[in-house]
């Protein structure tokens, strides 16, 4: 959808900044804020850009550079660090061939670190987009991979 | 300070203090004498407490408290020093110096710097952290044309952003990131891409050396100053109070002063950057004097006695009336009071005028027939606080940007403000209400206005009976005569909706206080003068003026427009508006200026416009033109060319050549303003003081030495005045309003006339007892709206509107020899509605044809919904597109002014 | 032996979250229809004398928040705010509630709201629940078509709207001064307070701002009366609390209980003991902004006040265990770690302070057995002077950690 669309459905009321942002990064396939929607969201609510683009950059869920389709937010806040999230982390960048931080060369998949995610009780723990994984090994966490990869496919 | 102020006694490290209640502690604190630091922290804008230098102790709080964050109380006891405190201080200023580059190269004022050196730390074996600067991944934005931004440096202190937001209202800056990392972005993180306009309020307000001008940089050293100057900008009619900084006989920076009116600190772009044209090459530095086509440089008294001896001999010839002077806005009232009284006593004619005539001259002479005064009522402070704002033809953010963050603060704290403009500005973002009428309807809209105050009974019926002249009777004659402009009908004239007309009407009448403010827009018609009329039976009718916050204001655009007319710069008047005609004034001022009472003429003179006219028809033989350049300004300027053609001589006195020197024959190299002491006159009455910084170029004088000389080679010299002072004290003889005022004075600071006597304070607010006509009260003018002559049809379909950008200045004489104000923009193009130009098949960038029923010319088009369709806008400030070629000289028969707002013309795509 | 004592967490697990009739059978709606019959003030008082104090963190009473907020005047709406940022590392237990008995938290907004006056309501939610958000949306819209929410509620004069708003990756905007910048549109930086929300808050009107978990304890109070929320805990913190014990235990998750029962109870009884089965190494009481204590502080009483008396805290309840195999240096690297990814950078003290703190945990790895004392005896220093300067609660938090981890495990460190 075009940012300009999709902002028309906000109020035009600074605390909906926040929705908009996720709605309009959430509607990119590459999961980021293009500088259109940045300066659409701008002008729905009247604000100079670099309001926006201020906002934009404090809050870790927002990316102002393209990413995967898929983003791994592999927690790594102290009760995950302490059950193992370092093994997952190498893991993960072994698996898909980035470091932390990098997108896979075919846009699937991004590696973030994140803070705590409140499941510590399934530590260590990470979220793909939505979907919530816990309890990992390296095990897991390659058959995880590989059941996105194929689902991907199948959508192709 | 207010008396009504509660005091409460408070202890400072054991020392006994009277504050005002409320009042902020940081501040109580230094002023008593206790150097509490600080970095975060600035008497503009609101506590952040973010450096947490300022921390005290307060007994009854827990722990260290920042002191910018307190209001004074009864009996609060503070400890400011204690060594748990010194020591908190140093530690956070070792934390600054982990990610601060603290280099200094000596170009900039740098507070932090300060401190380190106070608290020992610009020895490395006193700091405690290693400096990790370089490893944090800060990047310098230099891509604005005016500063640079190196995050290295930033403290992030808060300062940039709440002076760009609180003080100036634009709110262009934020930080970006978290935590550490942090760092200030303009508009998407690209400076000179965002919508910076290059105020500069960040850069005074910084710290450190994070944001630093850029102009000069590379030449400043701020210990090798020759001297720093106050004076006043050189550019609008608000008066900004400036400091130059000179170095090596150039100026190097202007900054804003701090504490006082009228902009207690704040500059505009180009009162910050404007100055770089005083010392461009092209400055003239000998007189020229045109010898077969060609201008050869001559000395002084070849080019004066040259002059002397052509005028004398045209005035023998034709009479005195056959000369004519144009004064300058730009020059001070001691050039122009010499020079009205060069014109009157030399050439002995009331020939004079100048470009006043093409700007306000519509607003005072009503205001003058009205009220009697031909200056804005108000303190520029009121713009903030007044209740309800109108503004009617005033583009304020671009063209009196600091008058624009009094209405920003003030829109802030719930102001309502109303616009009436026919085009998009960017006050309409503030406005409570946009009124959007077609070019020429204003009367009509006026009287609507008035029309609908009068039916909903928003009348001040007291203030009618007791301060308009013939009362309720004269307001019924109004009544009468509004009583056909109902809402519907003044809807369909000029396309404003019904719902606007009664809001604004609302809005103005029944606030408590409400203000005008009103430009070009109204002043600039052929019904210019009727226009302010109806302007000011509204405000009558509402009682809207002679309390303090409301009246009316014609911001004045040239930085000495405003002393000109009032030091006597003008056909119709002697100094202080008292009319030529006036018998006993002139023989009063004959006494003063030792000349025969009869030697001066009592037949009012033509104005600017007529006198281009009256050169063009034969009539004016001769002119004396200082700091004016008619060839861009005047309207019909294929007329004015010929004009200026068929005189016999005319001398031109300025500091560039301009588009009107090649019409010269003798070219006399003039002083700008940095380079003579003297004084000019604001929008809201201020004297100010104008102090010199720097030598004249080449052989070129301070323009009333010119003037001072040449009337002595023609025979009638004037007094051996030893200084610009002396002057100001016969002027202040001369001109009762500033009969009080002197250049000792001025020193403690500027002065709003009426300031009649020396123990007179001046008058910040006037009408407040009475107005200034003959009966003390205000006049009603009941006006018709007539439709304009100029008419667009079938050949030239489209109405163009001319006005100015914020970063040229009139004929950018000035502006575009300055780099920073060229980087900004450096372009004519005109203004055109997406559906007028998709008619032509015009599109951005396109080239364009320009073409009225006076002449043609070229620029560029750019599409924009800021214009109604059917109207276009140009700026008129680029020689490579003349607007005035197409503008006409039709005058509003009592001022005399141009309608450069309405000129019909055709545009098609080259 | 103790057992859970699930009376906020009651429904959980029993009722199909998503049906608000399932709800109402349960009991639900009940308080509000009982509170909304009687005055608003008698609403703050009972509250009041519960001695329910705030559970997200600080324990401040509710009572006191709950007065100001309804006895402050507004010429405009006044706001209740849930904080369902929940960011501190080890807790969980908003989730639960949200997710598993998101009506719970409606009610107990509603019946805040009518006790202060206020007409809109938030809940600011952290981005990454989504399932939280989607649980509660659906709870708002059926409790607004049952007239739980709305226009006139239940018949009475009184109205309510109630909407939820996501955060975006930000701990410190679990902070309540942070929370309303952010609610406004704006980055995370904390405010100076005074003024307290109750005085000026969102949008500069009087707020309230509760966690999930108090606001959830409403309704049980308002049922059963503050007498019955007092008969249970502490005399200084009254009623139940939900633990979230995580880290090396045979069962880590939410545990609802009494205040005031021992830590080893809660490790030992509710979550199956340690994992290895031995001794555990240290304990992080309350998340990040938490401390340590040692295994000879196995009978701490969990109360807020009594942990403070010690030098420890209870902070949002979140109990993470080491094991007795753990290293403690990358334990408290990635907390200090987390503060300084999570400072906003505002004040000078945490900015930087923050980063020094982890660039100087990171020594401690190679760092001989007596230099590690000296580093932690440095990071013990700068941590004090942060604690003193610091604007807001997350530059006086690193203190925690590296305070009680000097002070019980020292040598420890020193050796591993």
């Amino acid at each position: 959808m075009d940012p300009t669309e999709i902002v028309a459905g906000f109020r035009r009321d600074k605390s909906d900044l926040l929705p908009m942002l996720h709605a309009l990064q959430d509607s990119h396939p590459q999961n980021y804020l293009t500088s259109e929607s940045l300066k659409a969201a701008a002008g729905h609510l009247n604000v100079n850009l670099s309001w926006v683009y201020g906002v934009a950059g404090y809050y870790s869920m927002f990316s102002l550079e393209p990413r995967g389709r898929y983003i791994i937010r592999i927690c790594n806040s102290p009760v995950c660090s302490l059950m193992g999230s370092g093994t997952m982390i190498e893991t993960l960048e072994s698996i898909l061939g980035i470091d932390q931080g990098e997108t896979t060369p075919d846009g699937l998949f991004t590696i973030e670190e994140s803070e705590c995610l409140g499941i510590c009780e399934v530590a260590p723990a990470m979220m793909i987009n939505r979907e919530v994984y816990g309890n990992l090994n390296p095990e897991r966490i390659a058959e995880i991979v590989d059941d996105i990869r194929n689902r991907q496919k199948q959508k192709q | 300070m207010n008396a009504k102020e509660t005091m409460v006694t408070i202890t400072i490290d054991e020392k006994t203090i009277q504050a005002p209640s409320g009042a902020n502690l940081l501040e109580v604190a230094r002023t008593n004498g206790f150097a509490v630091p600080g970095l975060c922290y600035h008497r503009k804008l609101t506590p952040t407490g973010a450096c947490r230098l300022c921390l005290v102790k307060i007994e009854g709080m827990r722990g260290l408290v920042t002191s910018c964050t307190v209001k004074v109380t009864e009996g609060m006891k503070v400890t400011a020093f204690d060594d748990e405190i010194e020591n908190t201080r140093r530690l956070l200023l070792n934390y600054l110096l982990y990610e601060h580059n603290d280099t200094y190269d000596g170009t900039y004022p740098d507070e932090m710097r300060e401190l380190i050196i106070r608290y020992g730390l610009d020895k490395p074996e006193n700091r405690y952290f290693p400096s990790v600067w370089q490893t944090l991944p800060f990047e310098k934005d230099d891509t604005s044309p005016v500063l640079t931004y190196d995050p290295a440096k930033c403290i992030k202190c808060f300062r940039c952003i709440k002076a760009c937001d609180e003080v100036q209202g634009k709110n262009v800056l934020s930080f970006t990131e978290r935590g550490i990392k942090s760092f200030i972005i303009a508009g998407t993180g690209v400076w000179g891409e965002s919508e910076c306009d290059g105020c500069g309020e960040c850069i005074q307000l910084c710290p450190t050396g994070a944001i630093v001008e850029k102009p000069y940089r590379d030449v400043i050293e701020l210990d090798k100053l020759e001297r720093t100057v106050i004076t006043t900008c050189p550019y609008c009619g608000v008066g900004c109070q400036i400091e130059l900084l000179v170095q090596d006989g150039k100026i190097v920076r202007s900054n804003g002063v701090e504490g006082v009116s009228p902009n207690d600190g704040r500059l505009c772009v180009k009162g910050r950057f404007g100055y770089e044209f005083v010392h461009s090459h092209d400055r003239l530095t000998k007189p020229l004097i045109k010898r077969n086509g060609r201008f050869e440089e001559a000395s002084w008294d070849e080019a004066l006695n040259l002059i002397a001896g052509r005028f004398t001999a045209i005035r023998e010839k034709y009479g005195s009336d056959a000369l004519a002077g144009y004064a300058s806005a730009k020059c001070t009232n001691e050039d122009n009071y010499l020079f009205q009284k060069f014109i009157r006593t030399v050439f002995g004619t009331n020939n004079i005028d100048y470009c006043t005539r093409l700007c306000h001259a519509s607003t005072v002479t009503a205001m003058l027939k009205a009220i009697g005064d031909g200056a804005g009522s108000n303190p520029i402070e009121d713009f903030e606080t007044v209740d309800c704002l109108f503004v009617t033809g005033n583009n304020i953010i671009d063209t009196h940007p600091i008058t624009a963050t009094y209405v920003k603060r003030g829109a802030a704290k719930g102001q309502k403000i109303i616009v009436v403009d026919p085009r998009w500005t960017p006050l309409v973002r503030y406005a409570t209400v946009w009124l959007q009428p077609k070019l020429g309807t204003d009367v009509a809209l006026l009287n609507g206005l008035c029309h609908i105050i009068i039916k909903n009974g928003w009348v001040n019926r007291k203030f009618i009976e007791e301060r308009v002249e013939g009362g309720i009777e004269a307001f019924s004659q109004l009544e009468e005569l509004v009583s056909s402009y109902t809402p519907d009908e003044v809807a369909s004239i000029t396309g404003v909706p019904e719902e606007k007309l009664e809001l604004a009407a609302e809005l103005y009448a029944t606030s408590s206080t409400s203000m005008i403010a009103t430009g070009m827009g109204l002043s600039q018609q052929v019904t210019g003068t009727h226009n302010v009329f109806c302007l000011i039976n509204m405000m009558l009718i509402t009682g809207q003026v002679g309390r303090e916050r409301c009246g009316i204001n014609p911001p004045r655009g040239q930085n000495n427009v405003q002393g000109a007319t009032d030091v006597g710069c003008s056909p119709a008047n002697y100094p202080g508006y008292i009319p030529v005609l006036n018998d006993e004034n002139r023989r009063k001022v004959a006494g003063i200026w030792g000349v025969p009472y009869d030697s001066l003429s009592a037949r009012p003179g033509l104005t600017t416009v007529e006198i281009m006219q009256a050169a063009y028809d034969g009539r004016i033989k001769a002119m004396y033109i200082m700091g004016e350049n008619p060839m861009i300004s005047d309207p019909n300027l294929n007329h004015t060319e010929e004009a200026l053609k068929k005189m016999e001589f005319v001398v031109v006195q300025d500091i560039f050549h301009t588009e009107t020197t090649p019409f010269a024959d003798v070219i006399l190299p003039a002083s700008s303003w940095a380079e003579k002491e003297g004084t000019f006159v604001n929008s809201d009455r201020r004297v100010l003081r104008v102090r010199k910084a720097v030598e004249c170029p080449g052989e070129a004088r301070e323009d009333w030495k010119i003037i001072h000389e040449l009337a002595k080679r023609m025979g009638k010299p004037m007094p051996g005045y030893r200084n610009e002072a002396e002057i100001f004290d016969e002027l202040a003889k001369v001109t009762p309003i500033m009969g009080g005022i002197s250049f000792e004075r001025l020193e403690k600071g500027s002065i709003q006339w009426p300031c009649p006597s020396p123990g007179h304070p001046g008058t910040p607010t006037l009408y407040l007892e009475n107005f200034n006509t003959q009966t003390g009260r205000g006049k009603l003018f009941p006006v018709e709206y007539s439709p304009q002559n100029e008419k667009v049809d079938g050949e030239y379909p489209l109405m163009l509107n001319s006005g100015r950008l914020l970063y040229h200045y009139h004929t950018a004489t000035m502006t575009r020899r300055t780099k920073a104000l060229r980087d900004f923009v450096d372009e004519a193009f005109v203004l055109m509605h997406p559906n007028d130009a998709a008619r032509q098949m015009i599109t951005e960038g396109s080239k364009v044809r320009l073409e009225s029923r006076r002449g043609v010319i070229e620029t560029v088009a750019r599409i924009s919904e800021e214009v109604l369709e059917g109207e276009v806008f140009m700026p008129w400030h680029f020689t490579e597109s003349q607007v005035n070629r197409l503008t006409r000289d039709e005058l509003d028969p009592y001022s005399k002014i141009a309608p450069f707002k309405l000129s019909a013309v055709r545009v098609t795509r080259i | 032996m103790i057992s859970e004592n699930r009376i906020i967490l009651k429904n959980a697990g029993h009722i199909n979250p998503a049906s608000i009739d399932d709800y109402i059978a349960a009991g639900g709606y009940g308080a509000l229809a009982k509170a909304i019959r009687e005055k608003p003030e008698m609403v703050v008082e009972e509250i009041a004398d519960s001695g329910l104090r705030g559970r997200g963190g600080a324990g401040f009473p509710t009572g006191i928040k709950k007065k100001a907020a309804a006895g402050a005047t507004t010429a405009g709406i006044k706001y209740v705010v849930c904080n369902a940022d929940e960011g501190e590392p080890g807790t969980f237990k908003d989730r639960e509630i949200m997710e598993n008995d998101p009506h719970l938290l409606v009610e107990g907004m509603v019946i805040a709201a009518y006790g202060i006056g206020a007409g809109k309501g938030f809940i600011y939610v952290r981005g990454e629940y989504y399932r939280s958000i989607e649980m509660l949306q659906k709870a708002i819209n059926q409790a607004k078509e049952k007239n739980f929410l709305g226009n006139e509620i239940l018949g009475s004069r009184f109205s309510f709207d109630l909407e939820i708003m996501p955060g975006a990756g930000s701990y410190l905007c679990g902070e309540e001064l942070t929370l309303l910048e952010s609610l406004e549109g704006k980055r995370g930086y904390p405010r100076i307070k005074p003024p307290f929300p109750a005085e000026k808050g969102l949008w500069g009107e009087p707020t309230l701002v509760n966690n999930v978990e108090t606001l959830a304890s409403l309704p049980s109070i308002i049922s059963h009366g503050a007498g019955w929320y007092r008969s249970r805990g502490t005399e200084k913190t009254p009623g139940t609390k939900i633990f979230t014990i995580s880290g090396d235990v045979k069962k880590p998750g939410c545990y609802e209980t009494d205040a005031g029962v021992k830590l080893r109870d809660l490790i030992d009884d509710l979550a199956g003991g340690t994992a290895d089965g031995k001794p555990w190494k240290a304990v992080l009481l309350g998340g990040a902004a938490g401390t340590f204590v040692p295994h000879g502080w196995s009978d701490a009483t969990m109360c807020y006040d009594e942990l403070r008396e010690r030098g420890a805290t209870l902070g949002s309840g979140a109990v993470i265990v080491v094991g007795s195999r753990r290293k403690l240096i990358p334990f408290i690297q990635n907390i200090l770690k987390f503060f300084r990814h999570e400072s906003c950078g505002k004040c000078v003290p945490c900015r930087i302070g923050t980063s020094y703190l982890h660039a100087q945990s990171l020594l401690l790895d190679k760092a001989g057995a007596e230099e590690r004392k000296a580093i932690l005896n440095d990071m013990l220093d700068n941590s004090r002077q942060m604690a003193k300067s610091s604007l807001c609660p997350l530059g006086q938090s690193p203190i925690l950690p590296v305070e009680s981890l000097h002070r019980h495990f020292m040598e420890t460190v020193a050796v591993e």
